[in-house]
This record gives C-alpha cells, structure tokens and sequence, in this order.
C-alpha cells in the first residue's frame, strides 16, 4: 500500500499511479458523490498518523492536480493529462476536482504576519463561477468574510480544522458553510489549506419559509375566521327565521371564504416561489404573447368596470426572456390586475413591452415629477445584459412617497386606499418582486398622486442558444481545468 | 526563491487594497451583526459588536501607515498616487461605518429592556439589509476595479433615504399613539439615522472608487431626497 500524503517526495507522475492503484477498485462510487470520493480515499489510502486522511487527500488531488498541470504546461505534454488518463485505469483527478458542484479551493501563504499575503493556487469551477477568482488572485478578493479568513488563517498556520457559517449579502446572498483544512507545506515552503464552501442557502431557507409561513397565516386568517364565526352565531341566533338578512349573510360568508383561499393559495404559491428563488429558471417566455394571454384573461374583470386595455406590443419573437412561463405569466397577471382594481370606472389601463433596453434605460424615469422607487435591482455586473422591460399603468389615486417602500411587503396596505369589492391579499406584489428576483430581474414604481401608477419590469433577454451552448469559464484549458498562481 | 523576500512595488500596491479589503469585510460584519441584535434582540452579538470595533480603528491606523510609507518612500504618480489616497479615504470611510455600528450595537443593548416593537425593527432590519448590500456592492466594486458597479451604488442612494423616510413617519406615528414607546423608539430613530449615514459613506467610498479609477470626481448632482424638507 503506497503512503499517501501531499508533500511527498514522489514524483507526481509515479504519485499519481500510486493513487491510481490505489482506488482501482472505488471507481465505480466516485460518481456517487464528494461524500463517497471522500470517504472511499479514506478507506484507501488509511495510514496511522495521519489525522486528516480524507481532507488531506481532497486537498493533495488539487495539489496533485497543479503539479501536473505545472508540468504538463510546461513539457508541452498536456494533451495526455486528463482526458487521456480517464479512458486509462487512473481516474481523472482534475476532471473530478473541477466539476465538483461544491466550491473547492487552496490557499497558499508564506509568513503568518503578512495578513494579505494569502493567495490562491487552485480553485475549481465553482468557486471560480461562484466567486470571480481570477488567475493568482488574492485570498480577500473573493472572500471578506473575517470568520472565513480567520478559520483559514488557523489551518493555515495553527494545523486546525475549521468549520464555518458564513451569510452572503444581497437579493442573491447565499449562505454558505465553509470547512478549512491544514495541507501542510508545498515543496516551496509555502503553507497550504484547504477550503470547501457547502451551500446551506435551501436549507436555512425552508426552515425560515416555514416559520414565516406559520406566523403569517395565523395572523391573515384570523380576521375572515372572526367574521365566519360572527355570521354563524347571528345565523342560528336571532336571524334564524329572517330569509332576507339570511341571504345577505351567506354572501358575506362566502366572500370571506374564498378570501381566505385565496390568502392560502397566495402563500401557497409565494412559499413555493421562495423555495426556488435561488435556482435559475430554465425556459424561453415570449413576453408580448404571454401579456395577450393575461389580458384576454383578465377581460371579463376589465368589463365589469368598463376599463379598456391600451397596450403597445412588439411582434411575437421581439421580447423573449428566460423565464418560467408559469411564473412570468404570474408577475404580469398580478400587476395587470392591480391596475384594473385601482382604475376608476371606465378608466384606461396601458400595458407596454420594449425589448433591447440596456439596464439604465429599462429603469429610467418617465416622469420626472412623479415619486420613483426600484424596489429590486439585478446584478447589474454583466454590463452587455440586454434586458426587456414590461410597463403596466394605472389612471387611480397613485401612491405617496413614503409608502413606496414598503410596497413589496407581504400583507402592507396603503391607508386609505379601496380596491373595490374583490379584496386582495396584500402579497401581489411580494410575489411579483420573489419571482423576479429569481429571473435576475429588475421592479421600480413610479407614482404622481392623482395621476396614477406605473410598475415596470425588466427581465433579462433570452439568448441565442448556440452562444450558450459554448459558453465556458474564462481561460478554461482544453481539460477543462485552470491553472492559477 | 528565499524565505525572506523583498516585496515589489506593485506589490506593496496592491496589498494596501487587499488591506482595504479586509477591512471592508470586517466592517460589512460588523454592520451585519449590529442589524442582527436589533433585529434578534440579541443581547450577547450586541456585546461582541461594541468589543470588536477596536480591531477596525487598528487596522485603519496600520492602512494609513502603510499608505504614508508608500507615498513617501515610493514617491507614486498619477494612478498609483490616487491608488494609495483612495486607500486612505476608504478605510476613513470603512472606520466611520465600525463607529457607527458600535453605536448601533449599544443602542441594542439599551433596547433590549424595552418593550420588543417587531414590527419597527422589522423596517429597521428592512434598511439595514438595503444598506448591507450597498456596502457589499462598493466593496465589490473595489476589489474588482469595476467604476460601473461604483457608479451604480453612488446613484442609488435614494432608495436607503426613501427608507430612512419611510420609518421616521412610522415612529412618529408610533409615538404620537403611545407616549410610552417615545424612549425606545428615540434610540430606533438613531439607529436608522445611523444606517443611513452607513450608506452614505458606500456613497462615498463609490466616489473615491471613481477618483481612483479614472482620475476624475463624480460631477452631477446626486438625486438626494431631503426628509426635513418633507
């Protein structure tokens, strides 16, 4: 049994097929997972003494890795690295390390006291996607997170394991459980560590959903269920023989009943779309036909008011977006329906779609008198994002300044304000902004008190799918693997 | 290569903004956890948020040592000048935004004898989220050299006054309503006016990005809502 461990004094070629022999017969589980490559190199490589074997042989692949590609590059022999190992017997490291789903990196250091001297020398795909890390980048330009860099810095030079929460910011913030391992010294001298990051973000977020859930419900149902209550006692009391007020009280109780399905169904469906916040939606949304299909929807509402739909739309194929169509349809139902509700009678209600707008003017001002507000603004870093920007406005009362805040609220009213007979839920437009925060969109609100609203959205165009297909990470080798340092 | 290595200019240069950097991390935790204790009513992250602040005004003095070291013994020009003076500004800057979540973090404490009013910190928690991620982006912005994500962060600081706006009419109604809340919801109002001057300073660090980056201020007009115009 070879002895396995990152700064051997093997040569990396030799090293390797050690290795090699070594987990011949775990193969087959390495496509099980992290876990089981983890724990299979364990089984396979146990040696007494050595404390860390799995994280240390983790680690020792990516170094592995960087010692071959080191060599590789320069012996101009790297066509028969990678790819070319894996049709071998050897499993291909490199390809295993860059396509773990978790972010995988390590660090390198010299002296303990040069706090900013921590740099990287190797991270795989994700951590580069995830974290921008460029080509010898620095430790803190991708992470600032001071329990990160201190867990790091005590592997680094205190030899300890660390194991790390670590909350991201923003309307995409992830949370993230970061695990640093010491990797002892490279043949440099320089220290090394280990740091793997897992993406806690659905978990912590399930179980803070669920409270919300919970506290929410209880408190919206109660009112409706007070007053079924009331009606019921009064029913069976002294309205009992009364046919007429009978009537009237089941229509009251009815309407009631379906207000509190529909709260269920909105926090039904806003649960359900915070779940998937932070996973990208796949498909392609023709926008201009998916607000046809919502008008004609909402036309039997529109003519029980006698309002009338003015809407500028491009021609099928202009305004395509990636979305889920579901959803998509879901944000402008709930905005053109706002419109219709605060619309006086036989008022104008304006659906327009522009495509091609850059993300300055899809969230320019209209007018400059009126109260403006984004209530969610995307990732603005990619600067070439061509973005489709969807305008519903309204002719009603409009809205003060100082409630724009708090519009995407769940369950915030402005005073004073009626929507008519057909009350909503208060969670409109907290679904609007969840479902376009995960299309990595953008909301803002413009609103002249006595003139009306207008609510514009812009989603990111789709594109063109070969572009996509081809996409790769920046400086990506033909092994799909990068070198850093 | 020798253990002992002799750092080069560019170096030395570009470890001052990886000193920034960490800096910024330490203060974007610091205000992280300050809007935590408001928001948890935790009285212990509220302790540890007042202790901590001290390792922020040390950094700060050691980046303006290294910055003054640099500037006299490298005698930098253009780009490079303006790279060590943004160094120094940000991490005033940075210092500032400890302070005020220090301040922030005591007033936690006071708050936590009081009456808990979830539906004010809920707005507050609400603010200072938006200020984070302010913080966050100039930070981004700094390390990756990216004026268009500065710029971006510089022209929205509407929307944290809008907030700031917002909450100074609702603890005023809240105060009207119930003289009892007048002293908790005193402490709350600066806690906000806290956040906001939080933000203002990720303005500002967005302006010394740009004097960096391209040797030029940021000339027009802020868009600046004026809430004791209102």
């Amino acid at each position: 049994m070879p002895t396995v461990s990152p700064p051997s004094p093997v040569a990396p070629e030799r090293w390797g097929d050690a290795l090699a022999g070594a987990w011949a017969g775990a193969w087959t589980a390495v496509a099980a997972g992290p876990a089981a490559l983890v724990a299979m190199a364990a089984l396979g490589a146990a040696k007494p003494g050595v404390a860390l074997p799995a994280a240390v042989l983790l680690g020792g692949g990516g170094i592995f890795l960087l010692r071959r590609l080191r060599r590789g590059i320069e012996g101009q022999a790297l066509a028969a690295a990678p790819a070319a190992a894996a049709t071998d017997r050897a499993p291909p490291f490199a390809t295993i390390l860059e396509n773990l789903p978790e972010p995988l990196m390590v660090i390198a250091a010299e002296e303990a006291d040069d706090l900013t001297g921590r740099r990287f020398v190797f991270a795989n795909g994700a951590a580069r996607e995830r974290f921008r890390i460029r080509e010898g980048a620095l430790l803190v330009t991708a992470v600032r997170s001071p329990q990160v860099l201190e867990a790091v810095d005590e592997s680094l030079f205190g030899g300890l394991e660390r194991t790390v929460e670590w909350t991201g910011v923003g309307s995409q913030g992830r949370d993230w459980t970061a695990h640093s391992r010491p990797l002892g010294r490279d043949d440099r001298g320089s220290q090394l560590a280990l740091l793997v990051l897992r993406d806690e973000t659905d978990v912590r977020r399930t179980e803070r959903t669920r409270a919300d859930f919970l506290a929410n419900a209880s408190h919206e149902l109660r009112t409706p269920l007070a007053s079924l209550s009331g009606f019921i006692e009064t029913l069976r009391g002294h309205a009992k023989e009364d046919p007429g007020a009978r009537d009237k009280f089941l229509g009251i109780m009815q309407a009631q009943a379906e207000r509190m399905s529909r709260l269920i169904d909105d926090l039904m469906s806003l649960s359900r779309i915070e779940l998937n916040e932070h996973i990208a939606p796949a498909g392609r949304v023709d926008l201009a036909m998916a607000a046809e299909d919502v008008i004609d929807a909402l036309a039997p509402q529109a003519r029980d008011k006698a309002v009338t739909f003015d809407s500028i739309l491009p021609p099928r194929g202009a305004a395509v977006v990636e979305g889920d169509r579901d959803q998509i349809v879901q944000v402008i139902q709930n905005l053109v329906d706002n419109a219709i509700k605060y619309t006086p009678k036989e008022g104008v209600v304006r659906v327009e779609i522009f495509p091609g707008l850059t993300a300055g003017t899809a969230s320019a001002a209209r007018d400059p008198a009126a109260a403006r507000l984004s209530l969610l603004t995307p990732d603005l870093s990619d600067r070439d994002e061509r973005y489709a920007g969807l305008r519903v406005s309204d002719k009603g009362p409009g809205i003060a300044r100082e409630h724009l805040p708090r519009l995407t609220e769940r369950f915030y009213r402005v005073e004073g304000q009626k929507s008519g007979e057909r009350q909503g839920t208060g969670l409109g437009l907290a679904i609007v902004k969840h479902i376009i925060n995960r299309h990595h969109g953008g909301l803002h609100v413009e609103s002249l008190q006595g003139e009306g609203t207008t609510f514009g959205v812009y989603l990111p165009m789709a594109k063109s799918l070969p572009q996509k297909d081809l996409a790769t990470a920046d400086g990506a080798t033909p092994g799909g693997v990068v070198k850093l340092s | 290569m020798t253990e002992h290595t002799v750092k080069s200019y560019g170096e030395e240069l570009s470890h001052l903004t990886a000193e920034v950097t960490r800096m910024g991390g330490l203060a974007e935790a610091q205000v992280a956890d300050a809007i935590e204790c408001i928001a948890r009513r935790d009285a212990g992250l509220a302790q540890s948020v007042v202790g901590r602040d001290e390792r922020l005004d040390t950094l700060q003095v050691e980046i303006e040592r290294k910055a003054f070291r640099l500037i006299a013994l490298r005698q930098p020009m253009a780009v490079d000048l303006r790279h060590a003076v943004a160094a120094l500004k940000i991490s005033m800057n940075l210092e500032r935004c400890g302070d005020l979540a220090k301040n922030i973090g005591k007033r936690a404490l006071i708050l936590n004898d009081a009456e808990p009013m979830s539906a004010l910190t809920r707005s507050i928690e609400r603010m200072g989220r938006l200020v984070q991620s302010r913080l966050k982006d100039v930070l981004d912005a700094y390390t990756a050299s990216d004026v268009q994500r500065a710029i971006g962060v510089w022209s929205s600081d509407e929307e944290v006054d809008e907030h700031y706006n917002s909450i100074f009419r609702e603890l005023l109604t809240y105060m009207m309503g119930d003289p009892r809340t007048i002293n908790a919801c005193t402490h709350l109002l600066f806690v906000a006016k806290n956040l906001e001057r939080i933000g203002d300073h990720a303005t500002n660090i967005a302006e010394n990005i740009h004097f960096e980056l391209t040797g030029e201020e940021i000339i027009s007009q802020r868009p600046k809502l004026d809430v004791i115009a209102q």
